[in-house]
């Protein structure tokens, strides 16, 4: 078993897209282990600011560990100063990763807006081995923030993009993009990851089909652990926390306030 | 060289702890081996009946720490014996319980409880939990402390530890009462009851309103306060406030603590306690010092 913490080299830090960039890992150790939907808990630079770590969804296993992020306040910001050969502090992976569609399972429904996109990709890199129909359903607030979706063509995904002003795809909310699936509860598995509405109207639709899903939470943390209960969410039983019992969920277990 | 401290009868093999509510699933995550070299653990307060703790949001990063208001979420003791206890026995290091009472009555039918539990080495009374209904904390009031601790010592057959808040004018008279109420130990401090505010929302950053800061943004307050409460007590002090290295760690012993406990940090670094504990001994060998008693309490005024 890896160590629970490392410190590891940086392979690469680019920007992908006005918005995204990607970081590369060089943490050969955590590779093979890791599974679609954990995710790994950073510290960007010893000291005492920002003082959590972040937790980043784990985007890829290549060769790298990947990490796909958006710089949107100090502790992501400073991540995208990071320079091929940094230090960076890697705590996981962890938490609890997705469950793989069962065996009558044909289509598999990926509902992601903005930085959600994150976890599907490796989530389609695995399933794309399988004789599936694989579908991504992307909301975005407009060009700009529309992620580039050649990976996730290149696995074979079907790709329906929606966005607020309609500058790309339908316009509108990823709701919009429903229409497009089929809606058999016996072969379709949804995962969704997003803003929480989002991700509430996604359990909203899937109630009124009968169909299964998983949702993968986000919540700020300290540990990362499930020591400090501090990123504990309301589901159907109770409090649950996201960095352990998920941050996957089965769709219909959490309450969305 | 000797590092070993005592509360009580009993004896710790180093004073190097981790502060409740900061450290969980040992068996998933941590590399055992390791664990089983501090000198005690403190698992989370235990309640009589479980809690399902304070809405989110529980936590929230500040300057070099952090709120939180998780409100003592647990199992309730029953289901902790039962299912908890066990897996924590089984790292293989000394376990200190931390219970609370919404009465003095529950206090005392918790330690009964545990008077059933063999393998225990003390228990220590949270006194001082900020984030819970109570108007008063029992920890700020002389009296309640004393009363409250005289009636635990009267029953528990383990060692009792009072942990104290912060929240007071003067936290040495608390720690007097509790040793005069027969405490064989006190713990300190707890976290500061502190608050943060959302301009935007113009609401509190916590669901619960108010919170509690840990981290090292409060060690040099909890260094002075183990500092008066050592001038006043001869009980062992176990103590706490943003240990992260050895050189915090060090600075309380030296203040007047024979015990230190990592708390918050090990949310940052999880590998702190060890790190402690190392850095610790290697001061000593540095120093030459061959017991850790001759450097507890020794600050020159
Ligand atoms: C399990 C999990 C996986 C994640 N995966 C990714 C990912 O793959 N890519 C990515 O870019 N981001 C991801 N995030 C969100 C990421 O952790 C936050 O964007 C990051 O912590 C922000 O830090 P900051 O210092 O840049 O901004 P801050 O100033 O800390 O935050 C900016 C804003 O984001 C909110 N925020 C902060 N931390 C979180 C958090 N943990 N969850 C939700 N909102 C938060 C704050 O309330 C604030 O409004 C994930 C979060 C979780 C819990
Ligand atoms: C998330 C969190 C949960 C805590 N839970 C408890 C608890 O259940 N019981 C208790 O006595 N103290 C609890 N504490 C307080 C710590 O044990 C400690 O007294 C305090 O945080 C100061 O030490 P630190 O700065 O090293 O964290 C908690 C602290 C934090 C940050
Ligand atoms: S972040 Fe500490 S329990 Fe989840």
């Amino acid at each position: 078993m890896p160590a629970l913490q490392n410190i590891f080299k940086v392979a690469s830090n680019d920007k992908l897209s006005p918005r995204f960039h990607r970081l590369c890992i060089k943490s050969k150790p955590l590779i093979k282990d890791v599974k679609p939907g954990q995710f790994v808990h950073l510290r960007v630079r010893d000291g005492l600011e920002p003082f959590f770590r972040r937790p980043f969804s784990v985007y890829r296993n290549k060769k790298h560990l990947e990490v796909f992020y958006e710089p949107i306040g100090p502790g992501t910001e400073l991540m995208s100063q990071l320079r091929e050969g940094d230090d960076i502090d890697v705590l996981g992976p962890v938490g609890t990763p997705f469950s793989m569609p069962g065996k009558n399972i044909k289509q598999v429904v990926m509902i992601a807006g903005g930085i959600g996109i994150a976890p599907f990709l490796m989530l389609s890199d695995v399933l794309k081995r399988r004789n599936l129909d694989l579908v991504l359903l992307y909301g975005g607030r407009t060009m700009g923030h529309v992620y580039p979706m050649k990976e996730f063509k290149e696995n074979g995904c079907k790709i329906f993009v929606a966005t607020d002003d309609g500058s790309v795809g339908a316009k509108g909310r990823v709701s919009k993009l429903f229409s497009k699936i089929n809606k058999d509860p016996k072969t379709t598995m949804l995962y969704t990851c997003g803003p929480n509405p989002m991700m509430a109207a996604v359990q909203a639709f899937a109630k009124k089909y009968h169909l299964k899903g998983e949702v993968a939470c986000e919540e700020v943390m300290a540990c990362a652990l499930g020591a400090c209960l501090g990123c504990s969410i309301r589901t159907t039983s109770g409090f649950k926390t996201v960095c352990y019992d998920g941050p996957v969920f089965d769709l219909d277990e959490v309450i969305f306030d | 060289m000797k590092i070993s401290v005592k509360i009580g009868k009993a004896v710790f093999k180093n004073p190097v702890t981790i502060a409740s509510g900061t450290f969980a699933h040992a068996e998933k995550y941590y590399n055992l081996e390791e664990v089983k070299k501090l000198g005690s653990l403190i698992p989370k307060t235990v309640t009589l009946r479980a809690q399902e703790g304070n809405p989110p949001p529980r936590i929230i990063e500040t300057p070099s720490g952090m709120l939180n208001a998780i409100g003592i979420e647990n199992p309730g003791i029953d289901t902790f014996i039962e299912n908890k206890i066990p897996s924590l026995q089984k790292i293989g290091i000394p376990l200190i319980l931390s219970i609370l009472g919404h009465t003095d009555k529950e206090f005392i039918q918790i330690v009964e409880k545990l008077n059933q539990v063999k393998n225990i080495s003390a228990i220590e009374l949270n006194l001082s939990c900020p984030n819970l209904k109570h108007k008063t904390l029992v920890a700020q009031s002389e009296k309640a402390t004393a009363r409250l601790v005289r009636s635990v010592k009267k029953i528990s057959k383990v060692p009792v530890i009072a942990k104290l808040s912060p929240n007071v004018t003067d936290i040495s008279s608390i720690a007097k009462a509790a040793e005069g109420a027969g405490a064989d130990a006190v713990s300190l401090i707890n976290t500061l009851t502190a608050m943060v505010i959302n301009t935007k929302t113009r609401k509190s950053a916590l669901g619960n309103f108010t919170g509690g800061l840990s981290g090292p943004a409060i060690r040099p307050v909890a260094v002075h306060m183990v500092y008066r409460v050592a001038q006043r007590v001869k009980i062992p002090i176990i103590a706490m406030g943003g240990i992260m290295t050895a050189d915090d760690a060090l600075q309380y012993i030296l203040a007047g603590a024979s015990f230190v406990a990592v708390g918050t940090a090990n949310f940052v670094n999880p590998r702190a306690p060890l790190d402690v504990l190392e850095g610790i001994k290697a001061y000593m060998r540095k120093n030459k010092i061959k017991d850790i008693r001759h450097l507890i309490g020794k600050v020159e005024s």
